[in-house]
């Protein structure tokens, strides 16, 4: 109990800093002089006539000021004699004397001539800047330019649309999720994730947000822009500003339908070409079940997909809401599989205190819900004979015996299994300008992430089920972020001078929690997952429960001045402790440093300016840190009871043992990314816009765990702090308007990106390793403990090691080297993302692909296929027959193959009708989502997951196929 | 007013920093600085000393004693049992084609199994020593539980001794240097040591599964009766001294009453590695590593059976050399299967019947059926993957075994028949009128047929330096096992076995 009364005292205590920050804060706002005031009030509109709403109008020298309404019109009262500046981003600020009163100003602002991209704001992390005055390498995808389609995972969105970050989804199932990874991975242990902030909250869970609702992508690549978020910052930085809140009211429903189908498959011996096969080779002992069956497609359905979003958006000038609710319903192309969504969305505003105090307030909902799939299904599809039928003549499921020989429809079908996750996110945030030119930020969040598994096994199931007389379990897990947020910035112009600066603290606590329980031995099958108590065999670990907890704690600060928005500079630093850290690194420091110059703003360049309409050149350095590899607790000597039982003789009972569980390392921290990147932008005959960036990433400390010898160590392996690794990489982005008529448009967009990865270092004076192997083939039959891959000083990750082959000899057998050598790796020489949009009049046709280029990956799938001793038992592909190969499965170069692809990943035709009165707006459109992959990889797909360090690249019955989806969509907004 | 404004606020941000308290909150683990203080406490701790012997499977080695891969390890070299290669499974890098060959290296990864299996026990039971130093109890009260961990670690060294030879000796925990070789003489006599040490201290009488003072002392004689093969001096009499001391056990009626699901109860075991599955315990599975995929339609008419991976099975020659009248000879299984669903022999899926044949044609392309299956212990229809029966390491007709031999390399094997008889009645046999060593020979593997322990009695007899099945003559450093090459890879200190 005591524990618990400190806790809340501990949190109270910083509630109620809050709460006192927030009254001096607005203490300071309520500053106003009172003397005799003459009242100013008027229009403002932009070079073209149109009124310019959200134009900010300042008393000259005061923190008095206002905006411009939604019609433009301002009203403000000043001090006779003083000025009002008139300013609007990507507009030149006019200044105007004010002698008397007048209602009837009108004034009309120019746009800047800097360049169109000034007046894009891009998140930079604890605010936003003018594109103009970037610094750092960051991509901005805005919404319109997301992947559109059946999105059930929103990393989706960003397929092929970066250059430098790639989105791999290994399989075609719609509840596996995707896994993002921008400029190569930095981390041996340690997830490479980018580290993503919705709305000025870092941490969270992309799927909180859906593709609905998002506005822009902010992508932060290198070191200099995602130094601002210190050890967490090294795997780059995903900004998500999620929709605002437009101007009047309106209501939007966007609807998708679709039906999907397996793209491919493996094309193995059908019963009738195993028959022929048996008579031709006079086997003698082959048993014909007289079935007829393509196992792979009994495990397949044609999936219906359906998604509906409803939005409503009402902004009114001081206050505002947008609300948003959608839902999915994504089958997957093999049966049970799918993901169901629903999810909801609110945000408001309101400003009070003349504009200068802003409330934000948002709340993100869903629910996932899908029965998760047992992937040994597909590698008995392949083992099966054709010719036994999925159901015996009593209509039962054929059962047949044999080892990885169960009937996989079965199994698809008698076990249930049920999970769901629940995701929320929230947060209120309080803006503001207490002084002028100064705006305190507070944002206090809550991340919720709970999800629930549930399953059942029959007990007439065939595999396994039938040892354990019903199996069931249900297990809860859930995590909550906390976060404070709060910094104060401070903007000023003065002339050509234009400085930036910010300061913040922040502090996150994460709990997690769980329990889970397991029973088998039911008496009926009746109940499923939902009397556990029924089961009436236990066993110790049948039941378990944890939790964790870390604390984050961050100081930050950065100042950017920029002069005549020709010559840019910015710093930033974060100092990070973190309770996961080793007692003897309780804190890193996070540097960054970055110049740019406008080239093109230079008078020496005049010239070319017909040509060249802009030139920028960025270089930036900066160190960032990655601390997820570490996780609770790992730095502590500690004991844990896990199944460590012991038997008691004297009292006839088996009782739990205590014992380390871990080596200590208070010498344990995060891992530190030095980065160094150079970029161009560039704007070539006002139709094309691009960038060319390099950089070199070093990253220091890697943690790995080393095995380490026992005794002196307690157990045999150790979590430390000692490899190198590089990442050299070259990305190139090119924007193009290539005609922009009257009736017919045509837009093009290209990324290309390369990068090169290299482990420098794997040992050091206490940890010695020369050489890991891993891309383990267990499991294989005929490869326990076998391992494909290496982890080696001076190749990068997913190296694959083993002997090379020169074909077969004239008997059929590997012809094989003598030595293992490396042959090959999963790391792609070039990503590729490709996309175009055509409209004529109002149909719009446009095309997303991206593509991949150099990688290797081990198809398992076909060394295990392509087995001489599988026939008449096992079914082998058509394409076995004629190989020639007679020796037993032999891991080789022979099975490495080149999966370069290119893949048309989204087509779609649309109309917009002309429409008016109370339709805004009304699209209809046909989408074909992976119409066709290029590509000379034999498996199924040549997309095979080449993330994560145990398994990168290996295709191993990698076979729930991508599904081809053509899908009817439509847009309808009513209200403006 | 404004600077003033700014100091108030920076100085707020900086109050809310406060919030800086970086320790580490524990829920669900404990510090062990937090640990070990109550009795209570104290047994949880000493637990893990016994826990260890059932070994562990941490993703860098399997190695349990009762299969993978410290069992197979020590059977595979041996003349009793073998694991042929079929098709492709059980090829696994040729792991136990080397060993059967008496080609391993020391990369190969059972040899780890078996490292890893002593080590990580010693290196646990040091912590545990170090804890209960640490405790506050009392020396009187330390002594006894120091006595107990102490011949657990004898135990480990046993075994280190028997299978490498020249370990790095390791007692304080404290100490984190990287340890150096011990000669094999130095390990001798540190198990001698110890266990002699701890015997005053150790509990007498009987006490299952623990390490009472008859284990200390059977351990012994199986110290002295290995003497010569370990360090060439040879200690019989002191062999026989240590197994007298060994009191209050008896064969049981029946042999296989040892070897049933209960076993717990019976009076002839000395030494034994409990094991229920209901309590977690894991990597007692052998049953499924011997029997063919489909077996377990002959022992339950619906399939009530684990999978089983058609593995491991009697080196040819084994099975034919027990008498017909051997009771013993149950130990292995052979012949047609019996399908209970159908009550004809079951069918293979290549369509032959299950015929567990003693001949096993091609040894790197075995048949499926292939090889006399290990069955000394129980196999009964509704069993899990993790099986209840307690692993026999020590048996009292061991200790007359090891005193019948003694007596016959001393040249008394008149001394040698009482011993002989209470063995060969139960089996059913006859003692023959010659006792020679050849027969103490074979009657240890009738008698501790797939106990695990073959190997030291085949090179305490020097047969295993002599050709047998697909395996031909051994030179004398495969006496001991290299240690393992990634144990020398994270420990320069360490100096590889001569020879490897």
């Amino acid at each position: 109990m005591n524990t618990i009364n400190h806790k809340w005292r501990l949190q109270s205590v910083m509630l109620f800093r809050i709460l006192i920050l927030l009254i001096m804060l607005f203490g300071m706002g309520f500053q106003v002089q009172a003397q005799e005031k003459i009242n100013v009030s008027g229009t403002i509109y932009d070079g073209d006539g149109e009124v310019l709403p959200g134009a900010s109008v300042i008393e000259t020298g005061t923190s008095n000021g206002i905006t411009t309404d939604f019609d433009g019109n301002f009203s403000l009262l000043i001090t006779p004699g003083n000025s009002i500046e008139v300013s609007y981003i990507g507009f030149i600020t006019q200044t105007l004397v004010i002698e008397a009163a007048t209602s009837t100003l009108v004034i009309t602002l120019n746009s800047d001539t800097v360049s169109l991209d000034a007046v894009e704001l891009v998140a930079v992390g604890y605010g936003t800047m003018r594109k103009s005055d970037l610094t750092g390498a960051i991509s901005t995808v805005s919404s319109d330019d997301l992947v559109k389609g059946v999105i059930s995972s929103t990393e989706q969105v960003l397929q092929g649309k970066v250059a430098g970050l790639t989105v791999v989804q290994g399989t075609g199932d719609p509840s596996s999720g995707a896994t993002l990874r921008l400029r190569g991975g930095t981390s041996l242990t340690a997830s490479n994730n980018p580290l993503i902030v919705v709305d000025g909250i870092p941490g969270v869970d992309i799927n909180a947000v859906q593709p609905s609702d998002i506005a822009s992508i902010d992508v932060l690549k290198d070191a200099s822009a995602t130094a601002i978020y210190g050890s967490r910052g090294a795997n780059g930085v995903i900004i998500i500003t999620t929709k605002g809140q437009g101007a009047g009211t309106s209501v939007t429903y966007t609807g998708l339908s679709g039906v999907s189908y397996a793209s491919n498959h493996i094309d193995m011996l059908s019963a009738n070409q195993w028959r022929d096969y048996v008579r031709t080779n006079g086997i003698q002992d082959a048993i014909d079940f007289g079935g007829n069956t393509d196992w792979q497609k009994e495990l397949e359905q044609t999936a219906y997909t359906q998604s509906h979003t409803l939005s409503f958006t009402n902004g009114k000038e001081d206050s505002g809401l947008r609300a948003s609710l959608s839902f999915l319903d994504n089958e997957g192309i093999v049966q049970t599989t799918g993901l169901e969504r629903l999810s909801a969305n609110i945000s408001t505003y309101q400003y009070a205190l003349q504009k200068k105090l802003k409330f934000d307030v948002g709340l993100f909902a869903n629910i996932d819900k899908w029965h998760p799939l047992d992937y040994r299904i597909f590698e008995r599809a392949f083992n099966l004979n054709p010719t036994i039928p999925v159901y015996d003549q009593n209509g039962e499921f054929t059962e047949v015996g044999g080892t990885l020989y169960e009937n996989p429809v079965e199994i698809l079908t008698n076990r249930v299994a049920d999970d769901k996750r629940h995701r929320l996110l929230g947060y209120f945030k309080t803006e503001l300008e207490f002084l002028p030119d100064f705006k305190a930020v507070v944002n206090l969040s809550l991340e919720h992430n709970a999800h629930t598994g549930s399953g059942y096994k029959p007990s007439y199931a065939v595999m396994e089920g039938r040892t354990e007389g019903g199996y069931a379990n249900k297990n809860y897990d859930e995590y909550t972020n906390m976060q404070l947020e709060s910094y104060i910035t401070y903007t000023k112009e003065i002339g050509d001078h234009n400085i930036n600066a910010m300061v913040g603290y922040s502090f996150l606590e994460n709990r997690y929690e769980g329990f889970g329980a397991q029973r088998s031995g039911f008496e009926t099958d009746l109940f499923e997952y939902n009397n556990l108590g029924a089961g009436q065999d236990y066993r110790l670990g049948d039941v378990y429960s944890y939790k964790g907890k870390s604390n984050l704690v961050s100081l930050y600060a950065r100042a950017n001045y920029s002069y005549d928005s020709k010559y840019m500079f910015t710093a930033t630093i974060r100092r990070d402790g973190s309770s996961r850290f080793g007692a003897n690194n309780k804190w890193g420091v996070f540097p960054s440093a970055s110049v740019a110059w406008r080239i093109s703003s230079e008078d020496f360049m005049e010239g070319t300016s017909v040509w060249l309409n802009t030139l920028k050149l960025r270089v930036g350095y900066g160190v960032t840190g990655n601390q997820d590899g570490i996780g609770e607790y790992r730095s502590l000597s500690i004991l844990g009871v896990g199944n460590d039982s012991y038997y008691d003789a004297a009292s006839d009972t088996w009782k739990l043992a205590y014992s380390p569980t871990q080596n200590p390392n208070p010498d344990l921290k995060w891992e530190s990314t030095e980065q160094t990147n150079i970029g161009l932008d560039f704007g070539l005959f006002g139709r094309i816009t691009g960038s060319l960036e390099w950089y070199y990433k070093y990253t220091n400390d890697l943690l790995y765990t080393y095995e380490v010898p026992q005794p002196p160590y307690l157990v045999g392996t150790m979590l430390a702090n000692v490899g190198e690794l590089s990442n050299t990489g070259v990305e190139l982005t090119l924007n193009a308007n290539i005609i922009d008529g009257d009736k017919f448009t045509w837009d093009a967009n290209l990324n290309l990106s390369h990068n090169k990865q290299v482990i420098e270092k794997l040992s050091n004076q206490v940890y010695e390793t020369d050489i890991i192997y891993s891309g383990s083939l267990h499991g294989l039959s005929g490869f326990s403990n076998q391992f494909s891959q290496v982890i080696r000083e001076g190749y990068p990750v997913g190296t694959f090691w083993g002997l090379q082959s020169e074909g077969l000899d004239e008997n059929g057998a590997f012809i094989l080297g003598s030595e293992p050598q490396k042959i090959g790796d999963v790391q792609p020489t070039l990503n590729l993302g490709l996309g175009m949009n055509f409209s004529y009049g109002n149909f719009d046709l446009g095309f997303t692909s991206y593509g991949s280029f150099g990688q290797k990956v081990l198809n398992a799938t076909n060394m295990m296929l392509y087995d001489p001793n599988r026939l008449p038992t096992y079914n082998v592909p058509d394409d076995f027959l004629g190989s020639g190969i007679t020796s037993s499965p032999t891991y080789s170069s022979y099975w490495v193959e080149d999966a370069s692809f290119f893949r048309l990943q989204t087509v779609t035709l649309g109309y917009t009708f002309p429409v008016s009165g109370v339709f805004s707006n009304m699209r209809v459109y046909l989408l074909g989502e992976n119409l066709a992959v290029f590509t000379d990889y034999s498996g199924v797909d040549p997309e095979v997951s080449t993330t994560g360090l145990a398994n990168p690249g290996i295709d191993r019955f990698n076979s729930y196929p991508r599904p081809t989806t053509i899908s009817f969509g439509l847009n309808l907004t009513l209200g403006k | 007013m404004k600077l003033k404004n700014i100091i108030i606020l920076l100085s707020a941000v900086a109050l809310s920093s406060s919030c800086t308290n970086l320790d580490e909150e524990l829920f669900d683990k404990v510090k062990d600085e937090d640990f070990g203080t109550t009795p209570k406490e104290v047994e949880a701790l000493v637990g893990g000393a016994y826990s260890s012997l059932r070994g562990f499977n941490d993703g860098i080695s399997i190695s349990f004693p009762t299969c993978e891969y410290v069992f197979f390890l020590n059977e595979v070299v041996s003349d009793e049992a073998t694991i042929p290669t079929r098709g492709q499974d059980w090829y696994d890098g040729g792991r136990y084609q080397d060993a059967q060959r008496h080609e391993w290296r020391a990369d190969n990864g059972m040899i780890l199994s078996a490292w890893r299996y002593c080590f990580t026990g010693i290196a646990k039971i040091n912590s545990i020593i170090y804890q209960i130093d640490q405790s506050g109890l009392t020396e009187a009260d330390k002594k006894p539980i120091n006595a107990e961990l102490k011949a657990v670690r004898a135990y480990y060294y046993y075994m280190l001794l028997d299978m490498f030879g020249n370990v790095p000796i390791i007692t304080d925990f404290e100490d984190q240097d990287l340890p150096a070789n011990s000669s094999r003489q130095e390990v001798y006599d540190f198990v001698e040591t110890e266990l002699t040490e701890a015997i005053p201290y150790l509990p007498s009488g009987i006490v299952y599964s623990k390490f009472t003072q008859n284990v200390a002392y059977s351990i012994l004689a199986r110290l002295y009766l290995n003497s010569e093969a370990f360090v060439g001096v040879a200690r019989w009499q002191d062999c026989i001294n240590a197994c007298q001391k060994v009191s209050g056990y008896s064969l049981t009626p029946d042999y296989f009453a040892n070897f049933i699901t209960e076993n717990q109860s019976s009076p002839e075991i000395i030494l034994a590695i409990p094991y229920e599955s209901d309590a977690g315990t894991v990597g007692n599975y052998l049953s499924s590593m011997t029997y063919h995929y489909l077996h377990r339609f002959t022992v339950s008419a619906t399939g009530d059976y684990p999978w089983c991976g058609n593995g491991i099975c009697a080196q040819p020659g084994v099975f034919s050399s027990f008498e017909d009248v051997d009771r013993r000879k149950s130990a292995m299984l052979a012949g047609e299967q019996i399908n209970l669903a159908t009550g004809s022999v079951l069918i293979m899926d290549s369509g032959a019947p299950l015929d567990y044949t003693e001949e096993i044609v091609n040894f790197t392309d075995a048949k499926q059926n292939e090889g006399v299956r290990l069955a000394k212990y129980e196999v009964k229809a509704g069993e899990k993957w993790e099986r209840d029966h307690d692993l026999v390491i020590i048996r009292y007709a061991e200790i007359l075994m090891m005193q019948a031999e003694s007596y016959v390399r001393m040249g008394s094997p008149d001394l040698a028949r009482p011993f002989l008889d209470q063995i060969s009645e139960r089996a059913g046999t006859e003692t023959p009128e010659l006792i020679d060593l050849a027969y103490i020979d074979k009657e240890l593997l009738r008698e501790f047929c797939f106990e695990g322990r073959r190997r030291t009695d085949n090179i305490r007899f020097g047969t295993f330096f002599e050709p047998w099945w697909e395996k031909g003559t051994t030179d004398t450093y495969r006496g001991i096992f290299p240690i393992p090459q990634v144990e020398l890879d994270k420990n320069t200190n360490l100096v590889q076995n001569p020879g490897y």
